[in-house]
């Protein structure tokens, strides 16, 4: 591969504390996003694709031992609490599988929450029109002001895909999107991923399905947390 | 700002800021309205023995002041104070007239011997006795006395009919009145010839003049002759009543006034030794309340010269121990406190310095050839103190009773600070899922705790806002709201008997759905609404509740002012622990790895 990879992560090592036995779910994972990229990580349940996600995309913290997370080449683990933040909130978009949208804020609302949490050097007019044309690019114009759990699951996945993109992050990573919806609805939202990607973004997705892993460019095996095949 | 919004948002959607609003409002009401009325309590038993004693003190109890007369005149003299008055103070045992058999009760009771004229000036002497009059009661039982005594005199100028007429009505009303009223008075009036009643009239002129019951009772005397004036609680014929008046038992047959009693002092000599003790028979000419029970249920007052008679402090010849017949001088009457009343506007502490410099001037002034001199200021026995300093000798009691209560206060300062922790605990804790998503989309560790530091802040402020107001609410119409505990009207049984009914009905209709909650809350609903509606019933039925027994606090009303500095500081506690009970769970929330928060269910 020519490119630098985008998003880079190397030797990823992650050991659980359960009570007092150790889980280990990463074993010195390594994995190379070039960008503009799908990427697709395949693993069973319990391979540890969330947690690597999860690393990543600086929500979780490698062992000590371990390994580092590149953005762009630089490291992400050795940055400051307020570096990291800003990696999360402007750097990264996350995708979850339970949506995670806040229950008392409207749709219009979560979706502008990163823009707020970043202290919005854009003016806010600016943002809320982002938002808003977010929205309607997803189908959701019409619901601007509607809570949560008005909306449908995948109306819910279509909003969380807002909010994750509101920051124009570099990086879209998905944690088994469509692992919460049937799967039409499931196929609806891999469109729009499709159409994100399409258009330029760097996709990250997990999932433990074969079916929906073959929408990537590149297939990431991880099995027992180490990587198989690229 | 995202906080703003949220914390908004948390306040506006959910019950649970209510609750907890509520939760504090109730807290704080319940800490201010406790703390107002015991220490208006507290005060109340403080102050009130201040009108029986006056500013300042000064005390020599181990054989008394000689020479007081001097020592009073040259206080009165001065400007700033109002008054003076010497005491003979000293134990003793009073015979009392009950009960009817012939082995009577005997009281120990602290006496003080006082000169009444002067003493009314510096105390409340005069407002604090307790019979202005007597009722049409106890007048009768008078006039029944008088008669029963004088039935000779009574009898002149009757023949056989209307005596035998008269002492009929008399002996029926005699065994009526025990019980209930008789119309004695009117009766006999009405049997008699207009100069027959002249005459049984004269022969107690309290008859005629009942104004005479507060007169005797203030100048400690009948028809010439010394007279007790009791504490109310000395005598066991007094019964409080719930409203704070006072009863006679018997109907009034235990009226003290009606009575004699014998007071018995042990007199000791100038070396501390016993002497044979001396006895005195008085009537009781009145009683006195001062609202401080260790004082009503012990003290006594009687004339000054009854006192130092009986404790042989009286004026003495001194006499040659070498030659009985030679004269050497007068030991003087002894007074074993003086009690001092500054005017308007002097504070006792600046009172007691100006009689520190009287003092020592009275003693300069002695001239020299006094064979008795008073004591100096260094002499161990002499004291002069404020009212408080001598209050707190004899109210220690009530002293630790108020330090009880500071523990037991800070005991429910702890329990409210407890629960308004636990409170919040939860509500953060159940919003670490959010706090999850936050972190993960980048929020600041700050940033999260400061969300619920505004929250906390709202609801702290918001609750102990309304806890205040509630709190000075109930304070003010405490007296109110234990009226119509103690009374409820029925309409509150009706109305709460028919939403039992209301409840009773919801509770079928919707437990036909099979749904739990509404089996539950109408349950709740059913039970409260059936227990308000009983337990009005039942107040109604034992005649009405009486939390606040006045015959048992010696308070006619509770205390009603609030305690500002007290409800200023559990206002500043409740948001303290609220704010802290919300900081130290979101900050923990905020600390750990948003994944695992987000795992949070």
């Amino acid at each position: 591969m020519s490119d630098t990879p985008i998003l880079q992560g190397i030797d990823l090592k992650k050991t659980y504390q359960l009570g007092r036995l150790e889980v280990p779910v990463l074993h010195g994972a390594s994995i190379q996003i070039q960008a503009r990229a799908w990427t697709t990580i395949l693993g069973t349940s319990g391979s540890g694709k969330s947690t690597l996600l999860h690393l990543l995309g600086g929500l979780d913290r490698p062992d000590k031992d371990s390994g580092d997370v590149l953005f762009k080449g630089a490291s992400v683990w050795s940055r400051t609490n307020r570096q990291i933040n800003r990696y999360r909130n402007h750097d990264i978009g996350f995708v979850f599988q339970f949506y995670h949208l806040l229950p008392e804020l409207n749709i219009f609302e979560n979706t502008l929450l990163p823009t707020m949490i970043a202290g919005s050097k854009l003016p806010k007019a600016q943002n809320k029109a982002k938002a808003t044309k977010l929205l309607d690019q997803f189908g959701l114009g019409h619901r601007l002001s509607h809570r949560p759990r008005e909306l449908s699951g995948g109306e819910r996945q279509r909003a969380a895909i807002a909010r994750a993109l509101v920051n124009d992050p570099d990086v879209l990573l998905a944690d088994e999107p469509t692992g919460n919806l049937d799967e039409e609805t499931g196929n609806e939202i891999l469109d729009v991923l499709s159409e994100l990607y399409d258009g330029g973004l760097t996709v990250v997705m997990v999932t433990h399905n074969n079916e929906i892993a073959c929408r990537g460019d590149v297939v990431v095996n991880l099995r027992d947390g180490h990587i198989l095949e690229n | 700002m995202y906080q703003t919004l949220l914390t908004t948002r948390y306040l506006t959607s959910r019950v649970i800021p209510l609750i907890a609003v509520g939760a504090v409002a109730l807290c704080v009401a319940l800490v201010i309205v406790v703390v107002s009325v015991m220490t208006g309590f507290l005060d109340m038993v403080q102050s009130a023995g201040r009108t029986l004693m006056g500013d300042v003190i000064i005390s020599y109890g181990i054989s008394g002041l000689p020479h007081y007369g001097a020592l009073q005149e040259q206080l009165e003299a001065d400007p700033n104070i109002l008054g003076a008055t010497p005491i003979v103070d000293g134990w003793g045992l009073l015979r009392m007239p009950y009960p009817d058999s012939k082995a009577k009760q005997s009281e120990t009771v602290q006496v003080w011997g006082i000169e009444t004229e002067s003493f009314s000036k510096v105390t409340d002497f005069s407002s604090s006795l307790q019979w202005k009059t007597p009722t049409d009661n106890q007048r009768d039982w008078l006039l029944l006395d008088a008669i029963k005594k004088n039935a000779d005199e009574v009898r002149i100028g009757m023949d056989d009919a209307q005596w035998n007429a008269f002492v009929e009505t008399v002996n029926t009303a005699s065994s009526t009145l025990n019980f209930a009223n008789a119309n004695l008075w009117e009766d006999i009036k009405t049997s008699v010839t207009e100069e027959q009643w002249e005459q049984i009239l004269a022969l107690d002129e309290r008859l005629s003049q009942p104004e005479l019951v507060h007169k005797q009772g203030l100048a400690l005397e009948r028809n010439g002759k010394p007279g007790i004036v009791t504490g109310l609680h000395v005598s066991d014929g007094n019964e409080r009543q719930r409203d704070g008046t006072y009863k006679v038992i018997r109907n009034d047959y235990w009226w003290l006034p009606r009575f004699d009693g014998t007071l018995t002092m042990l007199p000791v000599d100038s070396q501390g030794g016993i002497i044979e003790p001396e006895s005195i028979i008085m009537p009781f000419v009145n009683e006195f309340q001062s609202g401080v029970f260790m004082i009503d249920e012990s003290r006594i007052f009687v004339p000054i010269a009854t006192a130092q008679s009986l404790l042989h402090l009286d004026a003495a010849e001194i006499i040659d121990v070498d030659d009985p017949t030679v004269v050497l001088g007068v030991d003087p009457a002894r007074a074993t406190s003086i009690l001092i009343r500054g005017v308007e506007g002097i504070n006792a502490i600046e009172l007691r310095k100006i009689v520190h410099g009287i003092y020592d001037e009275f003693r300069a002034s002695m001239p020299d050839n006094t064979l008795v001199l008073p004591p100096s200021r260094g002499d161990p026995g002499l004291s002069i103190n404020t009212w408080e300093e001598q209050q707190r000798s004899f109210t220690g009691p009530v002293e630790k009773e108020r330090e009880l209560m500071r523990t037991l206060f800070s005991i429910v300062y702890l329990v409210v600070a407890a629960l308004i922790l636990s409170i919040f605990w939860s509500i953060v804790f159940e919003k670490t899922r959010d706090i999850g998503i936050m972190r993960s989309l980048g929020a600041s560790r700050a940033g999260i705790v400061w969300i619920f530091l505004q929250y906390s802040l709202v609801i702290g402020i918001l609750g102990s806002a309304l806890g205040l107001l509630l709190g000075w609410a109930i304070t003010k119409n405490i007296n109110g709201i234990h009226e119509a505990m103690g009374n409820p009207p029925l309409a509150l049984a009706i109305s709460a008997f028919v939403f039992a009914g209301a409840t009773c009905v919801y509770t079928f209709v919707r437990a036909r759905s099979g749904m739990m909650l509404p089996i539950v809350l109408g349950s709740i609903g059913l039970i409260t609404f059936a227990g308000i509606g009983g337990l009005v019933l039942f107040i109604r039925y034992i005649g009405g509740l009486v939390i606040w027994d006045a015959s048992v606090y010696y308070f006619a009303v509770i205390p009603n002012n609030v305690d500002w500095p007290s409800a200023i500081v559990t206002v500043c506690g409740a948001v303290l622990f609220c704010v802290l009970g919300a900081l130290i769970p979101s900050a923990k929330a905020a600390d750990t790895d948003p994944v695992k928060a987000l795992r949070h269910e």
